[in-house]
C-alpha cells in the first residue's frame, strides 16, 4: 500500500493513469475536466509523456484511437459538449474494437449549460450517444479513491474486451479533494498481437470499420453483440447497503450516492428500513443486483430528469413500485432534502 | 464523530488554504476528509469558499448545514448565517464585517482577524488567526497539529509569523 | 531473361475495386513499389479514409487502419506519436481532406506531424456518387451542382498543396498527377521524397495527386484524361510548393 495523498479528483485520476502506463493524453480544455490535460502537460517532461492539446474533441478522440490502434495506452478527458463531439469516434472505436479510455466529467446540459455536477449524460454514455449498435463499458466512481482506482481498471477492462471504456465522473467529484492511495506503477501491456504497429515479425493487421455487404456486416455486428453479452454476463458491478431487511431501496450512482447514503442513515436512525444500491458499472447496468429483491419499493434519485430510472424499471419485478426524484442544472439535493423526500413518499 | 465546516470569503483571503490545512491536519489523525471548493457561478464576483467534511466513515460531500462556518467578508456573512446548524458556531471576521447576526440559536464569535494579525505578526497573516479560531472550535485537531501543518506548508521565512498568528487566533477567547 | 515489370509483392491477391480509368490504382501501385523497394513492409502503417480507397486495406500486406471521414490525420497523429519509428501514411481524398477533415489536416500541419499525406484530388466525391467537392472546378457539373459550380453558393476551388506549404509545420509539399507515364514517374519521385523525409523525422510531408474520376465526371477514361490535362491542371498547377530539404542542402 502506498502513502495517502490529499488530491483533487481530476488530478488523482490523471496521476493514476500515468502510473498505469498511459503515456498518451490528447485533450481539449473544457470545465470541469481541464485539470487532467493540465496535469499531463505539466508531468510530460519528467514522466516521458506525450501530451497534445488537440484542435477539437473530434480530433482528440481520433488521436486516442490512433494510439489505441498501436496497442499502447492513451486517454482523453472531456465534459458534456466535448463528449458529444467525441461520440462519432466512440462509435468508431467500438466498431474498431480499440481499447481506449475516456473520462466524461459530466456537467449540466443541454448545450453549453452549466459547469457544476450533473448526471445528465447517463443516456448518452450508456445507450450509445453515437450512431449504430454499440456499447461502451461505463464506470461511475463515488470517491476520489475510486476515481483513481478506476484508471488502471478502465485500461484493464478495455484491453480485456477490446472495447472503449468511459469513466463517468462529474463536476463535484472532479473538483473535490480527498485522501487517496495511488496505484503502484505498471507499464501497460506488451506488444498486442492485433495492433497496427508495423507488421514486424508477423502477418499484417488491418483494422477496418467499413462494411463489405450486408451479410458480412451483420456477421461483424453479431460478433460485437456477442462481446457485449459477455460483458453483461461478467462485468456488472455494484455495491449494496442494508438491502436485505429494507422496505425501500434507494438507487443512486456516482458521488451523489454519498448524499443518498447520508439520507439512508438518517432514515435508519428514525427507524425506517431503507437500503441502498449503488451501480458502479452504468453499462452493463447491474440488473443482477435487483434479482432477488422481492416486495420492495425502489427510490431512484439522480442529478437529471430521470435516466437511470428506466434501467431500474427494466431490472425490477414491479415497475410501479419505482419512484424517482432528481434535480437539474447543477443543483444537488442535500441529505436532509433527500430524507424529507423519502418521508413524503413512504411515510404516508 | 463528524464535523462539517464552511470557509467563505473573497479571493486572496486564503479560505481554500485554510480548508486544505484543516484537512491535512485531520487526515494525519486517520480521519476521512473531503474538501469541495465552490466554483462556477459561486466563483464569479470573487467568491472563494470551500466546504470540508471530516468524519470517521466517508461522508456526503454535500451537506445540509454546517457545524462551523467561517465568514471572512460581508457577502459570505449574508449567504451563510442561515446555514449554521442550531448549536453550531459562526466565526465572523469583524475586521471586515460590521453586521450583527440575527440568529440566537448559534454561538457567534466575532474576531478582528486583521487587527490581531497586525498586532502579533503582519496583516497578511489574518487567515492564520482565523485558522486558529476554527481549530479551537472544531475539537478535532489540536494546536500542535495545526502548527505542524503550517510549518510544512509555508515558506520557512513565513513560518514563525504565521504560527504566532495561529496561536493568537487559537487563544482569542482567553483574551 | 530478367523481370522488367511485376506486380508488387506487397500487394495481396485481392481484386481491386476501382473503376476503369481511375487514378487510385496507379497511386496504390506506386506506393506499393516504394514500400517494397525500400523494405518498409514491416514499418508502413496506412490510415485509409472513407472514400473510394476505403477497401485498400485489403490490397496491401502492411498494417492499416480505416479512419472515419476526414479524421485520418488525427488517427495518423496518434499512430505516429505512439510508434515514431514507423512510416505512417494518411491516404485521403478531396471530400475527406478538404471538406470534412479540413480542421484535422490543417492542425496536423500546424503541429508539424511527422507523417505523410497522400492527397488524391479528383475534384469530386467519387464513392458517394459524383457530388460536388470543395475542389470541384468552377462551372463543373456534379449531382449537387447540376447547373455548374457557382461562386455565389460555393466559392472557389481550394488549392491544398499551396495552403499546406504556407504552414511552418509543413516540410514538403508538391502537386503531381497521373496523366502520362512521365508524370507518373514524377509522382513516384515525389512520394518517395516524402517518405524519405518522414523516415528522417522531418515535419509534415504532403503530396497532392491530381487524379481522374471518369465515373464521377461522367466521361470515358480517355476523355477524362484529356479533361484533366486541359482543365483540371490549370486550376491545380503541378509543382513543388515547399521543400525544406532542398533549401537545407
Amino acid at each position: 500500500m502506498g502513502e495517502k495523498v490529499f488530491m483533487q479528483g481530476n488530478e488523482a485520476f490523471a496521476e493514476s493513469a500515468i502510473r498505469s502506463g498511459c503515456k498518451f493524453f490528447f485533450g481539449y480544455p473544457i470545465t470541469p475536466s481541464s485539470e487532467m490535460p493540465e496535469y499531463y502537460a505539466k508531468k510530460a517532461p519528467e514522466e516521458g509523456l506525450t501530451f497534445i492539446q488537440a484542435e477539437t474533441e473530434v480530433a482528440a478522440f481520433n488521436m486516442i484511437a490512433g494510439v489505441a490502434a498501436t496497442g499502447k495506452r492513451g486517454m482523453t478527458a472531456t465534459s458534456g459538449p466535448g463528449f458529444s463531439l467525441g461520440c462519432e469516434a466512440m462509435s468508431y472505436m467500438s466498431a474498431a474494437s480499440l481499447p481506449s479510455v475516456v473520462v466524461d466529467v459530466m456537467r449540466p446540459g443541454p448545450a453549453d449549460g452549466e459547469i457544476l455536477g450533473s448526471q445528465g449524460d447517463y443516456f448518452q454514455l450508456t445507450k450509445g450517444g453515437g450512431h449504430g449498435d454499440y456499447r461502451t463499458i461505463v464506470l461511475a466512481p463515488y470517491s476520489v479513491q475510486e476515481y483513481a482506482d478506476f484508471a488502471p481498471l478502465a485500461f484493464e477492462l478495455a484491453e480485456k474486451y477490446l472495447n472503449p471504456v468511459v469513466v463517468a465522473s462529474d463536476g463535484t467529484l472532479a473538483k473535490m479533494m480527498e485522501n487517496v492511495v495511488l496505484p503502484e506503477r505498471t507499464s501497460g501491456p506488451e506488444r498486442q498481437p492485433w495492433a497496427v504497429d508495423g507488421a514486424k515479425g508477423r502477418p499484417h493487421n488491418d483494422i477496418t470499420t467499413c462494411g463489405d455487404g450486408p451479410e458480412q456486416w451483420e456477421a461483424f455486428n453479431l460478433r460485437l453483440q456477442a462481446k457485449y453479452q459477455n460483458i453483461r454476463d461478467n462485468e456488472q458491478r455494484w455495491e449494496e447497503y442494508q438491502t436485505e431487511d429494507a422496505d425501500v431501496i434507494i438507487v443512486a450512482f456516482g458521488v451523489y450516492s454519498r448524499v443518498a447514503m447520508a439520507a439512508m442513515k438518517m432514515a435508519r436512525e428514525k427507524g425506517l428500513k431503507v437500503g441502498l444500491i449503488r451501480p458502479i458499472t452504468l453499462w452493463p447496468f447491474p440488473v443482477k443486483a435487483f434479482e432477488n429483491l422481492e416486495n420492495k419499493d425502489f427510490f431512484v434519485t439522480e442529478l437529471n430528469s430521470g435516466q437511470m430510472v428506466e434501467d431500474v424499471k427494466l431490472a425490477v419485478k414491479d415497475k410501479d413500485r419505482v419512484e424517482f426524484y432528481g434535480r437539474l442544472g447543477g443543483m444537488i439535493p442535500t441529505p436532509v432534502e433527500l430524507f424529507n423526500k423519502l418521508c413524503e413518499l413512504y411515510m404516508k | 464523530m463528524k464535523s462539517e465546516i464552511i470557509f467563505s470569503g473573497i479571493g486572496g483571503q486564503g479560505t481554500i488554504l485554510m480548508g486544505k490545512m484543516v484537512c491535512t491536519a485531520a487526515s494525519k489523525k486517520g480521519l476521512n476528509v473531503t474538501l469541495s471548493p465552490a466554483y462556477g457561478q459561486e466563483k464569479r464576483g470573487g467568491r472563494a469558499s470551500c466546504q470540508v467534511v471530516i468524519s470517521e466513515e466517508m461522508g456526503s460531500p454535500i451537506i445540509s448545514e454546517a457545524d462551523t462556518i467561517l465568514v471572512m467578508d460581508e457577502k459570505s456573512f449574508d449567504d451563510y448565517e442561515g446555514k449554521v446548524k442550531a448549536g453550531g458556531t459562526l466565526i465572523v471576521n469583524s475586521s471586515m464585517i460590521n453586521k450583527k447576526p440575527n440568529r440566537t440559536d448559534i454561538k457567534v464569535m466575532e474576531i478582528p482577524f486583521t487587527e490581531i494579525a497586525t498586532e502579533v505578526a503582519t496583516a497578511r497573516s489574518a487567515n492564520m488567526v482565523a485558522l486558529g479560531a476554527v481549530v479551537k472550535t472544531l475539537h478535532i485537531v489540536d494546536l500542535d497539529d495545526a502548527k505542524a501543518v503550517v510549518a510544512a506548508k509555508m515558506k520557512p521565512a513565513l513560518v514563525e509569523a504565521n504560527i504566532k498568528a495561529l496561536e493568537a487566533g487559537y487563544h482569542f477567547d482567553e483574551r | 531473361m530478367s523481370i522488367v515489370y511485376k506486380r508488387p509483392e506487397v500487394f495481396t491477391d485481392e481484386y481491386m475495386k476501382y473503376c476503369g480509368g481511375c487514378g487510385h490504382g496507379i497511386i496504390n501501385k506506386v506506393i506499393g513499389e516504394l514500400i517494397e523497394e525500400n523494405n518498409w513492409q514491416e514499418k508502413a502503417v496506412f490510415v485509409w479514409p472513407i472514400g473510394c480507397s476505403v477497401y485498400a486495406d485489403k490490397y496491401f500486406k502492411v498494417d492499416s487502419i480505416c479512419a472515419l471521414h476526414g479524421r485520418a490525420p488525427a488517427v495518423a497523429t496518434g499512430v505516429k506519436r505512439a510508434t515514431p519509428e514507423n512510416l505512417v501514411i494518411s491516404y485521403q481524398g478531396d471530400g475527406d481532406l478538404v471538406s470534412e477533415g479540413m480542421s484535422e489536416i490543417m492542425h496536423s500541419a500546424i503541429r508539424g506531424e511527422k507523417f505523410t499525406v497522400v492527397f488524391v484530388n479528383n475534384a469530386i466525391y467519387g464513392m458517394t456518387g459524383g457530388q460536388m467537392a470543395p475542389t470541384t472546378l468552377m462551372g463543373q457539373h456534379t449531382t449537387t451542382s447540376p447547373y455548374g459550380r457557382a461562386e455565389e453558393f460555393t466559392g472557389h476551388p481550394v488549392n491544398m498543396a499551396e495552403i499546406i506549404a504556407g504552414i511552418p509545420g509543413c516540410y514538403y509539399s508538391e502537386r503531381v498527377t497521373v496523366n502520362t507515364p512521365g508524370n507518373i514517374r514524377k509522382m513516384k519521385a515525389a512520394i518517395k521524397k516524402a517518405f524519405e523525409y518522414q523516415m528522417e523525422g522531418k515535419g509534415l510531408t504532403f503530396v497532392e495527386v491530381v487524379s481522374p474520376c471518369p465515373t464521377g465526371w461522367n466521361m470515358k477514361p480517355v476523355k477524362a484524361l484529356e479533361w484533366l490535362s486541359e482543365s483540371v491542371i490549370s486550376t491545380y498547377p503541378l509543382g513543388v510548393f515547399k521543400d525544406l530539404g532542398k533549401e537545407e542542402k
